[in-house]
């Protein structure tokens, strides 16, 4: 037997009762002896019920039982002859306690008994009825004792050492412990647990357990559900209350509390506070979101870098022109008086006007007058155009409010592969088909990071592709489109398209198939999670050699929409 | 009047080329514009080029392989490339692609005409 089948046998022994097995002489053997046949059940009925009894009559069967069975007492009458011993080595060799039942006052057999491995003989007199379980009691007793000193001396601790250190073990984990008595209150609360919930020691005990998590209804309760169905719940994110009434966010693991007889005594509950893991996750998104940024701001900065160019150069250029504008003007005031005076010096007119055609044909006032207009109208073009940039890029740059608003999805899409679009248009071309689309509540920044994070992914498999086919062209679908009561986005590419084997880890953290810094493996676990949170889902249909479409669906019915916060 | 020297402007921004224009049209250059690579060879083709002017970034062939491109046809035109990221192209590119001299987008207007009028040849206005 290995250590391990060892282990889980005595821990499965520990919670189911203890076996006694008793072999009795039948009664022809009985009969030789004197006293007949005894009864042996009886008085180890009184054992309890945490005891179950196996008796046997037939030597063979009681051999075989012994052989296989486990037995934590073996009960053997001498009366049984030569079976007697038989059993007993049998007992023996199943590491088994045996307690012998020696007829009469033979010390002598008794001696031979204890020679050949009995725990304790039991002789047959007035008080058999009484001693019998007591003795088998004693035996079982020390059994129990002897599994603590197993476990005692496997730590090499003795009893009391083990209390203390399991003890300790409880009152310094890291985790919170806490037990739930069947009524659901807190029966005990480890100091841990104490410091978590913010309250004095002891003021947890006897609470109810509902008291810390009024958020919350009774099924989403775990260790509440643990009371109920006696099933065990493992790593449920839920929302505590502390004592000062600040709500935050911890894991919890449940076990129904199982006493000596099997019987539920309660719940187990170990739960730690995830604060700082949530605020880790945040930064994580956050960081994820701005990796992304970086890899658009190229693109965006190239895509106003031209427009910047010709508007900053064209106002050079209508600065010149004002000035050369300004000269013919000043000619034209000098005509204006001249033919204006009171007495007109016709030679003095035309000198005035000779001048004002000369500075006419100098800067060619006509070239600058139709090219004044065209130059600005070139311009508010270009600024019309670093504007829409920019309205497209704002979505990414303020923080989510964390609030459901109605949402066009088009618009977000559009705007979201508007910015993404600068940093590829070089090199892919873009097809939108959007549908008609009413408007969904939820976040749309989240929606937007979704969108980028399939945009980009798609761009990159194309410049993958790329690399090995230079003449391919690039190519992105996006369409949209309302299905029976679902918005269906989806974002379509002929890149590098997606493996089987990777394909089953593409949604994991972390997973990348990218160069270092060109991701962290985020993009579309994070996009799962966030779609995931709409209560809508992700999918994705990818060939090798052909491309990737992914698919996000979301309900229009926020009712469907509401995110699952229950254990897995 | 000698000839005016002949500057070809490449760019696949429309309105880059003709801001261009306005800033150089008093500059006593005959102007060509091209909106491409590939527009810019058959330009090349018909008439004799004194100085190319082209940007980096442009659908199919960038600035500076369509510069690589003449290079190995043996073509000593001086070329100006015309880049918002000067730094991203590692001098044994420019090199090989015989670039005469690099400007800045956004260019400074004055030194745009210094740096062609230097690259011609012409001395200092």
């Amino acid at each position: 037997m290995t250590e391990g089948q060892g282990e889980r046998e005595g821990a499965q022994r520990a919670r189911e009762p203890l076996r006694v097995l008793v072999a009795e002489a039948d009664e022809a053997h009985a009969r030789e002896q004197t006293g007949g046949v005894l009864d042996l059940e009886g008085p180890l009925r009184r054992l309890g019920h945490d005891v179950t009894l196996e008796i046997h009559r037939d030597q063979g069967a009681a051999l075989t039982a012994l052989r296989g069975n486990h037995a934590d007492l073996v009960v053997l009458d001498q009366a049984l002859g030569e079976g007697f011993w038989r059993c007993l080595e049998a007992a023996r060799e199943a590491a088994a306690p045996a307690l012998a039942v020696v007829r009469d006052d033979d010390e002598a057999f008794a001696l031979e008994a204890y020679r050949a491995g009995a725990a304790d003989c039991v002789r047959l007199g007035e008080d058999f009825a009484d001693l019998l379980p007591i003795a088998a009691f004693e035996q079982l007793r020390r059994l129990t004792h002897i599994q603590q000193r197993g476990e005692a001396a496997r730590l090499g601790k003795t009893v009391d050492e083990l209390r203390r250190y399991n003890q300790h073990i409880i009152q310094n984990m890291n985790s919170a412990l806490v037990v739930v008595d069947p009524s659901a209150r807190i029966s005990y609360a480890n100091p841990t647990a104490e410091r978590l919930l913010g309250g004095e020691p002891g003021e947890l005990m006897g609470s109810p357990l509902r008291r810390w998590f009024p958020s919350l209804e009774d099924d989403e309760i775990l260790p509440l559900r643990t009371l109920a169905d006696g099933a065990p719940y493992r790593g449920a994110e839920m929302v505590v209350a502390r004592v000062d009434g600040r709500l935050i966010p911890i894991g919890m693991s449940c076990a129904p509390l199982i006493d000596g007889a099997g019987a539920r005594e309660g719940v187990v509950a170990i739960f730690q506070d995830l604060t700082e893991i949530k605020q880790l996750e945040r930064q994580v998104l956050q960081t994820e979101k701005m990796a992304s940024i970086g890899q658009l701001a190229a693109g965006v900065a190239h895509e106003i870098n031209n427009p910047m160019g010709f508007v900053h150069a064209n106002l050079g250029q209508l600065s010149e022109y004002l000035d050369d504008l300004g000269k013919v003007w000043d000619r034209l005031e000098g005509l204006r008086a001249a033919a204006g005076s009171e007495r007109i010096d016709a030679d003095e007119v035309r000198r005035a006007a000779a001048e004002l055609e000369a500075v006419i044909q100098e800067v060619d006032a006509g070239f600058l007058l139709r090219d004044f207009g065209t130059a600005i109208r070139e311009s508010l073009e270009g600024s019309e155009r670093i504007r829409s940039i920019v309205r497209d890029l704002r979505a990414f740059s303020y923080q989510d409010t964390g609030e459901r608003v109605p949402t066009d999805v088009n618009r977000a899409l559009d705007s979201t592969a508007n910015i993404v679009w600068t940093m590829m248009k070089h090199s892919v071309v873009l097809t939108k088909q959007y549908d008609e689309l009413p408007p969904i509540s939820c976040h749309p920044v989240q929606l937007q990071q979704v969108f980028m994070n399939l945009l980009v992914n798609a761009y990159q498999a194309i410049e993958a592709r790329a690399e090995s086919e230079e003449t391919l062209r690039g190519e992105i679908k996006l369409r949209t489109a309302l299905e029976g009561d679902e918005v269906v986005i989806q974002v379509a590419d002929n890149g590098t398209g997606i493996a089987p084997d990777v394909m089953k880890r593409i949604f994991d953290p972390f997973f990348t198939t990218k160069e270092v810094g060109v991701g962290m493996g985020l993009g579309l676990s994070t996009s799962f999670n966030l779609v995931e949170q709409l209560g809508g889902s992700l999918q994705v249909d990818s060939e090798v050699g052909r491309g990737s479409s992914f698919e996000v669906r979301l309900s229009l019915d926020p009712e469907d929409r509401v995110p699952a916060r229950r254990a897995r | 009047m000698s000839e005016l020297p002949v500057i070809l402007l490449v760019d696949d921004e429309r309105h880059i080329l003709s801001a261009l224009q306005r800033i150089l049209r008093r500059e006593g250059y005959e102007l060509l514009t091209a909106a491409s690579a590939g527009r810019a060879q058959e330009v090349l083709a018909e008439r004799k080029v004194d100085l190319i002017v082209s940007d980096q970034k442009m659908p199919g062939t960038h600035g500076i392989d369509f510069f690589a491109e003449l290079q190995r046809a043996g073509r000593r035109t001086p070329r100006v490339l015309l880049t918002g990221w000067p730094e991203e192209i590692p001098q044994r590119e420019l090199d090989e692609a015989g670039v005469t001299a690099l400007l800045p987008k956004p260019w400074d207007d004055a030194e745009l005409k210094a740096t062609l009028r230097r690259c011609l040849g012409l001395a200092e206005a």
